[in-house]
């Protein structure tokens, strides 16, 4: 038999990596103390301070409800010092069954939950977060959030729809006197996130999108499980006998779901897969970090106007343009016609490379205010 | 009714373009197909008037394409360019015997000047000879650092201001993938730029950096270019293999995934506090390299003082074994081997020597079976590695029937021009069946051309 390789007191219990053995204490002290240094060795919470914790039900959220629970639970140095605003969004095809079993989660900890609907996003004066209770729904919002949504191709629905809720989570933040947002990316949906992200063309944005903070706002999002594996989070759920709710995750055929698929069944084959990822992420920063006067209007990623001579943006325009216009209208580079026909309808003005391709897809163009 | 050319040009569409998806006749996409490099070659300012550059030749069809598009935008727009072709031989028995006749049939067809330097030439020792010292085991090691070293060291000696290599677009977007997977932030950094060399070195530049592979198969095949279709991949790496999965799924979901990713790789930056590897100059060579002297060097030591293993393995190894060596030899004798090393046929300039041997397995490294079944098969494998799924075209014959890659992209991309004119079916034209022509991709050809099939030298400089 085999002893934990923390304590070496106690026969080990959890084989992580296939490699690395631990017994159920030492594991339960190992994952909460990745929180802990991960919200720690940044110094970015002020003391007590209201930090909105966004809650879906599934795995990443429980575990994250847990720990913080537990942190503020404790009454020596270690007690986590924040004041938890819980906090959930209700998807346009949540069912009411579902949103019910998340607030009984919080409720069962004696804490409240605020909810509101994604539509609202559609909806210039928004409703106030409703407390325990599913707010009631506001049907056109929610009619034209699905239309806005169904027009759209699946990679690019997924993709907007993180922008939507980022840009929620900050609305609702500021309602509820929130300086700070926990959400509950774990490092295994991250690696994902890097993948997909890339093949957005959102690399210049890897920093505030997988890192720990995104700062782009002046609330912040924080990301404390980001160093936790989901085959952590699974063991943590088993040991403890939490119980995540089902989330049902309709995934179609998409950018995101070949980068799941991806980096899971690599994972399966090289256990450094997510880790090497994510390490890869965290050396990635940001262009000329302070220069950026310009934020895209959706995402809040400052805009490099033109770094290189030629980036694959220009390209692509030319692209379109010498496979529509005939010979001689092509020949002279940096012609007028250059300008008429952008495949990225306010790139670097307004929008973001990714999110002016985004804009492009969409057909009612709400509620971009420009 | 027949489908008519994007550009309202008035004839009748043959293809749909795989990279934006209109349809155009075969004039107009040879136009756009042609403009599209020369932009990138302008706006990137990869060349300067009058300036003598080497294209990166392996027969292959980046390079068959590279050239031709080179020798006819020259012309064209008059960059007063002195172009010629470069190939290099690692010298293995029937390896290079059909890629170098196609690059020879290449400077018939383009009349272009064509220099083949072996390793021989370079660094005093062919491949073969290199096996029968070291064994199969670790030919990989050396064939890997050699090539990486092997178009600079090539380009010093013809003396150009410049080497072309024929990177498509998929190559880098797989590269970014790639180098994302094995945690390489230098070179990931790196692999979307157009042009790369530090000072004091030949910068490579990559004209074809926004070209669709896709679409280089496409011109390839209407303009009838002769290239050599490919080789077998008995042993890719790892990472690249399974990037280049990835990006192939990708590709069937979204076509613009390419560019979207080289973009990515062209706006990220690497954070401040992450410290790079910094490029020096080899004291011995003068090429580039991440090490007092580089790995090329190391194993050139090795080699030639009959310790083929040095240089293999770990750096602090190798040092070791030095010394140890280094020790048993008398001083005057440890000088003459030194003025030896220092004489050896080693000229200037060079790439980056860092890769810890790890990235060899690609390309020829493959050798290590490769070798074996050349031997055995006399040339253009198809063993049991490659389980079917290398169809090892036949060399340079273009009307093959093995090429079935060029047939897949015309089922797809293609609009039947024999067909009379109420034979094209719009709908099919405007959504076709990605997933059965890519399920063909991937079978043949594919796997090959670009961890292995970049035939060496278009394989460096990630
Ligand atoms: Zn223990
Ligand atoms: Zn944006
Ligand atoms: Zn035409
Ligand atoms: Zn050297
Ligand atoms: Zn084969």
């Amino acid at each position: 038999m085999s002893f934990c390789q923390k304590c070496k007191l106690v026969p080990g219990t959890i084989l992580l990596r296939l490699r690395d053995l631990y017994c159920n204490d030492c594991f339960l002290t190992n994952v909460s103390h990745k929180f802990r240094a991960c919200i720690g060795k940044n110094r970015i919470l002020t003391q007590n301070e209201n930090v909105l914790i966004c809650l879906n039900g599934g795995l990443g959220s429980t575990i994250l409800l847990n720990l913080v629970l537990n942190g503020l639970a404790l009454n020596n140095h270690k007690k986590l010092l924040i004041t938890p605003v819980f906090f959930h969004l209700i998807g346009t095809e949540e069912n009411k069954s579902f949103t019910k079993l998340l607030i009984e989660q919080c409720m069962n900890q004696n804490y409240d939950i605020n909810l509101c609907h994604i539509s609202e996003y559609m909806i210039k004066i928004k409703s106030k977060p409703k407390l325990n209770h599913i707010p009631e729904r506001n049907e056109e919002a929610h009619v034209e959030m699905k239309k806005k949504l169904s027009d759209m191709s699946s990679s690019t629905r997924n993709d907007y729809l993180a922008k939507i809720k980022r840009e929620l989570f900050i609305c609702y933040a500021k309602e509820l006197q929130c300086n700070s947002i926990f959400t509950a990316e774990t490092s295994t949906t991250l690696a994902i996130k890097l993948i997909s992200n890339l093949s957005l063309g959102r690399g210049s944005q890897v920093q505030h999108d997988i890192g720990f903070c995104d700062n782009r706002n002046e609330v912040k999002i924080l990301r404390p499980i980001k160093d936790i594996t989901l085959e952590e989070i699974q063991h943590y759920i088993t040991i403890s006998q939490l119980t995540p709710l089902n989330v049902r995750h309709a995934q179609e055929y998409s950018l995101q779901s070949v980068a799941k698929l991806f980096v899971n069944d690599l994972q399966q084959n090289f256990q450094s897969t997510i880790s090497t990822i994510c390490k890869t992420a965290e050396k990635i920063g940001i262009q000329n970090e302070n220069k950026h006067k310009i934020k895209c209007l959706i995402c809040e990623s400052g805009i490099n106007k033109n770094q290189c001579k030629l980036t694959a943006l220009e390209a692509t325009n030319y692209s379109k343009i010498v496979s529509m216009a005939q010979q001689e209208s092509t020949s002279g580079i940096g012609s007028p016609i250059e300008q008429q026909f952008s495949m990225f309808p306010h790139v670097n003005k307004y929008l973001c490379y990714a999110c002016s391709k985004n804009y492009s897809e969409m057909k009612s163009t709400v509620p971009l205010n420009i | 009714m027949p489908v008519l050319c994007r550009t309202g040009c008035g004839e009748k569409a043959v293809l749909k373009r795989p990279k934006t998806g209109d349809a155009l006749c075969k004039n107009c996409f040879y136009h756009a197909f042609e403009t599209e490099i020369h932009y990138t070659i302008t706006k990137g300012e990869l060349f300067n008037k009058g300036e003598s550059v080497a294209i990166a030749a392996s027969g292959g069809k980046d390079s068959t394409v590279l050239a031709h598009v080179m020798k006819t935008l020259n012309k064209r727009y008059e960059y007063g360019l002195n172009l010629m072709l470069l190939s290099i031989d690692e010298g293995i028995t029937g390896y290079r015997d059909d890629s170098l006749e196609t690059v020879k049939q290449n400077r018939d067809d383009y009349e272009m000047p064509l220099k083949i330097l072996s390793y021989k030439d370079l660094y005093g020792w062919t491949m073969d000879e290199i096996v029968a010292q070291i064994g199969r085991k670790n030919n990989c090691t050396f064939c890997g650092v050699f090539r990486r070293q092997a178009l600079d060291r090539g380009a010093a000696m013809l003396n150009v201001k410049c080497i072309a290599t024929g990177h498509n677009a998929d190559d880098i977007a797989e590269t970014v993938l790639m180098n994302v997977l094995r945690g390489d932030i230098a070179r990931l950094k790196r692999c979307t730029s157009i042009s790369t060399g530090s000072e004091g070195t030949i910068p490579r530049v990559k004209p074809l950096k926004y070209t669709y592979e896709k679409e280089i198969v496409m011109y390839a095949h209407y303009k009838k270019l002769v290239y050599f279709s490919t080789e077998c991949v008995f042993a890719p790496n790892a990472y690249r293999g399974h990037a280049r999965a990835l990006l192939k799924d990708m590709e069937k979901i979204r076509p613009s995934c390419i560019m979207d990713i080289i973009y990515s790789g062209e706006t990220m930056a690497v954070k401040e506090d992450v410290s790079l590897p910094t490029q020096r100059l080899c004291v011995r060579c003068k090429f580039v390299s991440s090490q007092e002297v580089c790995k090329a060097c190391v194993l050139l030591e090795g080699l030639n003082k009959g310790l083929p293993r040095l240089g293999i393995g770990k750096s602090s190894k190798a040092k070791k074994m030095l010394e140890e060596y280094n020790s048993k030899l008398e001083h005057s004798a440890k000088e003459r081997a030194i003025q030896d090393l220092n004489d050896h046929k080693v000229i200037n300039g060079s790439d980056k020597c860092s890769s810890k041997g790890k990235s060899c397995k690609s390309g020829l490294c493959k050798s290590k079976k490769k070798y074996t079944e050349i031997d055995n098969h006399v040339n253009k494998c198809c063993n049991s590695d490659c389980s079917g799924r290398c169809k090892c075209n036949q060399s340079n014959d273009k009307e093959n029937e093995g090429n079935t890659k060029i047939n897949t992209l015309l089922e797809q991309y293609g609009i039947n021009e024999s067909s009379n004119d109420s034979g094209i079916d719009q709908n099919k034209l405007d959504v076709p069946n990605n997933d059965i022509v890519e399920d063909l991709l991937n079978q043949e050809e594919d796997p090959c051309s670009g961890s292995c099939g970049k035939m060496g030298s278009l394989q460096i400089g990630f």
